[in-house]
């Protein structure tokens, strides 16, 4: 439900008091064992998505401004749909996100001030950016130095080991993300 | 990622919060008279 309050900055301002849900894509850290899960952002330098914890947007780059800010860049970032995140670098998990506080609509999605996961599921890279969604889940997840983790489908994985790509270890990924849903709570997505 | 032009803001204050344990405090937080702080009396000393 929302109504529309005002203008701010030459942009309509709507007030709202549902949250808006989006996609979004993340990369993935944890442990040897797949413990110790954590949502990361693809863009290295941004903060962790701490599981049970509000994700609040600021601004690394200009630091006197709120995050939203409407003559940048940042904020917690959601996109109307599948075909932009494709584009995403190194995406291991793909989900819909709640966004509320100040949200700011563009033309292919939203950057918001507060946000949560609201449905998990694990990705492999090489998959989505080839077919989007319509291939199967992987069935492996790579774990790499600096606890980088890697899910990979099975003929995906063979192309990167054959291409010198090794990971130190391979864990089932149908447990990974068993654990990651728990970790954060949230249910699988079903796509 | 490119999310192209803005073009509206909405500001949300959803009534519930879509994150696991969290909950939106009241406005006014009230205390149950029988949790309300007793009334300052002498102080007794333990022996």
């Amino acid at each position: 439900m929302s109504r529309s309050a005002s203008t701010l900055d030459g942009l309509a301002t709507d007030v709202a008091s549902e949250p808006i849900v989006a996609w979004r894509a993340w990369a993935l850290t944890g442990h040897h064992d797949g413990t110790n899960l954590l949502l990361r952002p693809v863009a290295k330098r941004a903060r962790t998505w701490r599981p049970r914890e509000i994700v609040e947007a600021s601004c690394r780059t200009v630091r006197w401004h709120e995050a939203p800010d409407r003559d940048c860049t940042c904020g917690l970032h959601g996109t109307h749909g599948l075909e932009v995140l494709r584009k995403t670098k190194c995406p291991a998990v793909l989900g819909r996100v709640a966004l509320w506080g100040r949200v700011i609509e563009h033309e292919h999605g939203y950057r918001a001030r507060y946000a949560y996961p609201q449905r998990l599921r694990l990705l492999c890279q090489f998959c989505f950016w080839s077919s989007g969604v319509r291939r199967p889940p992987p069935e492996h997840v790579g774990w790499f130095p600096r606890d980088e983790l890697m899910p990979l489908c099975g003929d995906h994985l063979s192309i990167a080991e054959r291409n010198g790509v090794h990971p130190r270890l391979l864990l089932p990924a149908d447990e990974v993300e068993q654990r990651l849903r728990n970790t954060y709570a949230v249910d699988r997505l079903a796509v | 990622m490119d999310i192209g032009k803005p073009k509206r803001i909405i500001e949300i204050e959803p009534a519930s919060l879509p994150v696991p344990g969290e909950v939106v405090p009241d406005a006014e937080p009230s205390l149950q008279p029988d949790l309300a702080p007793a009334p300052a009396g002498p102080q007794q000393r333990t022996p």
